[in-house]
């Protein structure tokens, strides 16, 4: 079996005060990636600082970097960029760390940038599961998903005593399978590379079985069934976490990459959205909301998105969709003990999920070959917007043909959705599935190994990487203005009788999303806004709360007024004055205006 | 002289000691003497047990687990007879007490059961044997920064409740900046009161003035003349509003990971479980110490055997667990006269995330929460029945547990009257009935500990069956109530299956298999693997067998085994044929 291309190193062409080999965007081992952290940090020391928040059970660090504006005012808001919860989705942090890279030396540069950081903090934790995810970078090459907590999987007393291992030396682990009366599995009649569940309901006799790639060390006719560890970070959070499963660790937060990412965003109050990158995804297929008001069972609310949070997560999905073309989708509806489920449902925070590239499911249609490297154009955008479209009808046309073509010849099988995909690994990159080979399996006697190369489903191709970054990048920094931001549009005072005040203030959200999520608000997470009427000493306060807190500003200007009656003299009225302050919208104060 | 001639007698004559303290009463001379009829400071507790310590070094000895919030020790006494094996090696009982910082006589309540266990020991002949079968870890105070502060600074009964931690309850910014305050210095968390003429909600008694009635709201237009203000205290931050926002004011019995839900459904959670460092090295502990198979985790107050589930939502607990539970706490309802046995949610209120339901939802151990105290104690023929609380206080306390009104001047009430009860009455019993509380609840520990599983390998009866075959059958019980594993630990398969083992040079061991029937010796689960070394998810249950058949070829001297987490291991050797 051949390396496939993308674990070959990959170097972006940008100049740079640090090396290439610091800064290039490429898939990097943990020491590598601390390396371009802190390189990162040394030469861009005005904008970039990093913080460790946990050290792994592996004894990796785990860093968060802060990327901000150079002069910083006090409240402003933060988005932290989390990827690579899974230890599989390494490619996701190799593309938060170009974003940080990207976002520093931009800084001088380009506006945009400059805006964004200017008005916001942007937190990103390249990778947020090392242990898992350095399996990438060492032979045999697995697909490592656990790092936490082993339990004795196959209950026979003794613990990691039968682990996925390379059986046929190749390098990588993969899968075995074997023809055996007893299996569950039958060949995909498309392709018969893939297998497939047998329905037995349809008469379909089970042929093969399937296994992880492994030996049977403890001689229990099971192969690969008890592997050292079992708790993964993503299940380990507290929101839906199944106690009693292995895969979710002893306790919710027993894994120290989890404790140390929530008291992470404990400690930072001003984070009002969270990014992630890595296998959930939110925005491709935005979440069908419950109501706001749903009933709790049993004394537990139902879980999921708040209908008016739904709303807003669906434009944000539409925007990215528009942004990034994405069409990925999770790979799997389970969310217990997510890292995103507790963001959102017990920490209210605006939580945005995508899992940045899955493996297509056709061949990749082919390119003229004129038009691939010319400069871009308004005549050339035109042309290849027409193109899309025509495309799009030619598909939808050519769908309409498939059904009718299925409904004639009704037998004809539909392929699973592995063997379509094998249809792109086959036209773009045949290296990313392992050909089965026989193999006489020490326990299991002649079987054949092969299946999908390890990290085959999760790293976009090579050629891929420079545009997803570049559009995801823009997507992030677009969000900058989407958070909400407050600020008084109005304060007034006007008198009502000699010495008698009547004081307004009017707060205003500049953002889209309101001051609060529903879910914030559900749970008390956030602390709500604070406003404070401040007299200057001979005032008195006739009518109004010196001190209120404010949960309810609606996004895109949205309002809030609130009045006092102050008695002052007309000296001392001056002195009144208005504080807004909160820990993730930004602060405020205003002196009343004399109103006509 | 005289001395001296004391002192020689005192050598000359064994002391009483040797005969224990079991509970009789004339010509008994505890070793080591503790006052029962008071309550003790965080000091105070640790000093009276490194004084058994010092009495009984062989027996009793601590380590420190971790550290509160304020830096103070978070110590486990382990008590056990090592002469018959390891602490850990032996089923071992959990008892703590205290998590709610004003609820202190859970920490007395320790101390008694390890002074009790120590005193009889050697002397009495089953205090003697659960010592020497098993084991206690015992922390008094798992939350000894509230127990500080409620016995050394002003509280109510009811105050200090949580660790101490700053948290902001009313989200405005700031920590902890407006508990009740001791307005007059005395010492005291007491009520406000405020005479209204004709524009109240209460009056008074008419033949006890101290006592507050509420007026009836009918058309008769009778109107107070007072109206109720709270526990003792001011704005402390000009927010509109009293004492919403004092020290802590979370709760470490909702912390726990089984079935544990945030701060917004399950008021006092905490961010995360086991967020607090107090509940967090309990926990490491427990996890670490797989031989824990009873708990017992000492509250007040209202005269309760508590068991989960804490919610409605978890379901029912196994009915074979339930049985164990049932026994246990029908004994316990007889030894404490005015408890019950009660099922939290269904019973008290819901509970999400706490600690006795954690350690057995989650640890799987057989675990009841005790609510020491019960006011009718004070009555116990109930002739108080309708009388003010103030006729006890004022007739066997002579007046002591009371603050008599005064007048102050508050600064947003104006003049008002400031009153009530001390915090040490009502959840805590009058100092001459703590030592039957103590006494009664570390009895009934010692019940729940003697019910702990207790595995026994019978002799094995061989069968010849011919052509140099033979069966091996053994039959291992527990005599114990409690099974070896609990039906939620089998299960939920936690902890590691109880491992069943033939093992014999001379032989090959062909077979293996739990037997499912009696007289049928045929029907067995025959294991398909590895037939020496038999694994059941089930374990023993209680006062119940499992009998085990092995199909050996050869012969030979063999050894049987049976090992388990929460039993000591047992070894026996018998002979083929």
């Amino acid at each position: 079996m051949h390396l496939i291309p993308i674990a070959l190193l990959f170097f972006c062409c940008v100049q740079t005060s640090a090396s290439v080999q610091d800064s290039g965007f490429r898939l990097r081992n943990h020491q590598d990636q601390q390396n371009s952290i802190a390189s990162l940090a040394r030469a861009h020391s005005a904008n970039v600082s990093v913080e460790t928040i946990a050290s792994s059970r592996g004894e990796r660090e785990i860093s968060v970097l802060r990327l901000t504006g150079s002069d910083e005012a006090p409240g402003r808001p933060a988005i932290l960029l989390v990827a690579n919860l899974e230890g599989t989705r390494v490619f996701s942090s190799a593309l938060a760390l170009n974003h940080a890279w990207k976002l520093a030396e931009e800084y001088a540069t380009e506006d945009g940038v400059r805006a964004f950081l200017d008005s916001t903090v942007l937190y990103i934790l390249p990778r947020a599961n090392p242990d898992a995810a350095e399996a990438r970078f060492i032979r045999p090459l697995f697909e490592r998903l656990s790092s936490g907590h082993g339990i004795d999987d196959d209950r026979d007393g003794r613990q990691g005593e039968d682990p996925p291992s390379d059986v046929d030396g190749d390098g990588f682990i993969t899968q075995i399978r074997l023809e055996d009366p007893e299996g569950e599995w039958i060949a995909d009649p498309t392709d018969a590379r893939i297998l497939i569940k047998a329905d037995r309901s349809k008469g379909e006799r089970g042929q093969w079985k399937l296994h992880t790639e492994g030996r049977d060390l403890d001689g229990d006719e099971r192969v690969a069934e008890d592997a050292a560890l079992n708790a993964r970070v993503e299940r380990n959070f507290p929101a839906g976490w199944k106690e009693h499963d292995g895969s979710a660790g002893l306790f919710p937060g027993d894994e120290p990459e989890v404790r140390g990412l929530i008291e992470f965003i404990l400690a930072h109050p001003e984070i009002a959205m969270v990014v992630i990158y890595d296998a959930i995804d939110n925005l491709v297929e935005t979440p069908k909301g419950i109501e706001d008001e749903a009933r709790s069972v049993k004394l537990v609310p139902p879980s999921g998105v708040r209908e008016s949070d739904a709303k807003y997560l669906k434009e944000l999905g539409k925007r990215y969709r528009e942004g990034t073309g994405s069409e990925a989708k999770s790979s799997s509806g389970d969310d217990a003990g997510s890292f995103q489920r507790w963001c959102y449902e017990f920490r209210g925070l605006w939580t945005l999920a995508s899992v940045l590239w899955d493996m297509p499911i056709e061949a990749p249609p082919e390119e003229p070959d004129a038009g691939e490297d010319t400069p871009q154009g308004d005549a050339e955008g035109d042309i290849a917007e027409e193109a899309a479209a025509e495309g799009e009808e030619g598909d939808a046309a050519e769908n309409q043909l498939e059904q009718e073509d299925e409904n004639e010849k009704s037998k004809e099988p539909e392929p699973s959705v592995d063997a379509k995909r094998l249809r792109w690994v086959d036209a773009v990159d045949p290296a990313r599935f392992d050909p089965w080979e026989a193999f006489e399996h020490p326990e299991l006697g002649s079987v054949q190994i092969g299946g999908f190369a390890p990290f085959a489903r999760f790293e976009p191709p090579a050629d891929a990487w420079e545009e997803l970054a570049g559009e995801h990048l823009e997507y992030v920094v677009s969000l900058g203005d989407k958070l909400a931001r407050i600020s008084f549009a109005e304060c007034t005072r006007e008198e009502l009788g000699e010495g008698v005040w009547r004081v307004t203030a009017v707060l205003e959200n500049g953002g889209l999303l309101p001051f609060l999520s529903r879910s914030a608000r559900n749970t008390r997470s956030t602390r709500p806004g604070r406003l404070q009427l401040e007299l200057p000493d001979g005032a008195t306060l006739l009518g109004g709360r010196v001190q209120s807190l404010v949960s309810e500003i609606e996004g895109s200007g949205g309002r809030h007024e609130t009045t006092w009656l102050v008695l002052a003299p007309e000296k001392l009225a001056d002195g009144i004055r208005v504080v807004f302050d909160s820990d993730h919208a930004g602060q405020a104060q205003a002196t009343p205006k004399v109103k006509p | 002289m005289i001395l001296g001639i004391a002192a020689a007698l005192l050598l000359a004559f064994p002391r009483q000691t040797d005969e224990g303290f079991p509970g009789l009463a004339a010509g008994r001379n505890p070793r080591v003497e503790i006052p029962w009829n008071r309550l003790y400071d965080y000091p105070e507790i640790y000093a009276h047990l490194d004084r058994l310590v010092a009495a009984w070094p062989e027996l009793l000895s601590h380590q420190v687990i971790g550290h509160s919030v304020e830096g103070r020790e978070m110590r486990v006494y382990t008590l056990n007879d090592p002469s018959t094996g390891a602490h850990d090696e032996k089923p071992a009982m959990w008892v703590d007490g205290n998590v709610h910082g004003n609820e202190v006589q859970g920490g007395e309540a320790v101390v008694y059961l390890a002074w009790y266990l120590l005193e009889n020991y050697g002397s009495n002949e089953r205090v003697t044997e659960l010592l020497k079968r098993s084991s206690f870890y015992l922390l008094p105070m798992v939350n000894p920064d509230g127990r500080a502060s409620w016995f050394n600074d002003a509280h109510s009964a009811s105050s200090s409740r949580s660790g101490v931690k700053p948290l902001d309850r009313d989200r405005d910014g700031l920590f902890d900046e407006d508990g009740p305050d001791d307005l007059d210095g005395d010492g005291n968390i007491v009520q406000m009161r405020k005479f209204v003429p004709g524009r109240g909600t209460h009056r008074l008694n008419q033949d006890d003035p101290r006592v507050m009635e509420r007026v009836p709201s009918n058309d008769k237009g009778i109107r107070g003349d007072w109206i109720i203000l709270g526990r003792e205290g001011v704005d402390n931050d000009g927010d509109g509003r009293i004492n919403e926002d004092g020290l802590g004011g979370y709760d470490m019995n909702r912390a726990w990971p089984s079935l544990w839900m945030p701060d917004h459904i399950q008021y006092g959670a905490g961010p995360y479980p086991l967020y607090w460092p107090e509940t967090r090295s309990i926990a490491r502990f427990l996890y670490g110490h797989t031989n824990v198979a009873a708990v017992q985790s000492f509250h007040n107050a209202g005269g309760m055997i508590l068991r989960g589930p804490g919610a409605e939502t978890y379901g029912s607990y196994p009915r074979a667990d339930v049985r164990v539970y049932d026994e246990i706490a029908k004994d316990g309802e007889k030894m404490l006269p005015f408890y019950r046995y009660m099922i939290i949610w269904k019973d008290l209120y819901s509970v999400f995330g706490g600690f006795s339901t954690w350690t057995y939802e989650g640890l799987g151990i057989i675990s009841f929460t005790n609510e020491l105290w019960v006011g009718s104690r004070n009555s116990p023929d109930g002739r108080l029945e309708g009388e003010p609380r103030h006729f006890f206080d004022d007739h066997m306390l002579m007046g002591a547990g009371f603050v008599d009104w005064k007048s102050y001047d508050h600064p947003l009430y104006g003049e008002i009257e400031i009153g009530g009860f001390r915090k040490d009455v009502y959840r805590v019993p009058p100092s001459f009935l703590i030592e039957e509380m103590l006494h009664r609840n570390a009895l009934f520990c010692i019940r729940h500990a003697e019910t702990m599983p207790q595995v026994e390998i019978e002799e094995a009866e061989i069968s010849d069956l011919g052509g140099g075959v033979y069966a091996v059958d053994v039959r291992f019980r527990n005599g114990s109530l409690i099974p070896t594993r609990t039906a939620l630990a089998g299960s939920k398969k936690i902890g590691i299956p109880d491992r069943f083992t033939l093992a014999g040079d001379g032989l090959e061991i062909l077979a293996g298999g739990f037997r499912s029937d009696r007289f049928r010796p045929e029907r067995i689960e025959l294991a398909e693997h590895e037939p020496a070394h038999l694994l059941r998810e089930a374990g023993i249950g209680g006062r119940d067998e499992v009998r085990v058949r092995w199909i050996v070829r050869g012969r030979g001297p063999a050894k049987i085994r049976f090992e388990a987490e929460k039993a000591l291991n047992q070894e026996r050797n018998t002979q083929v044929p």
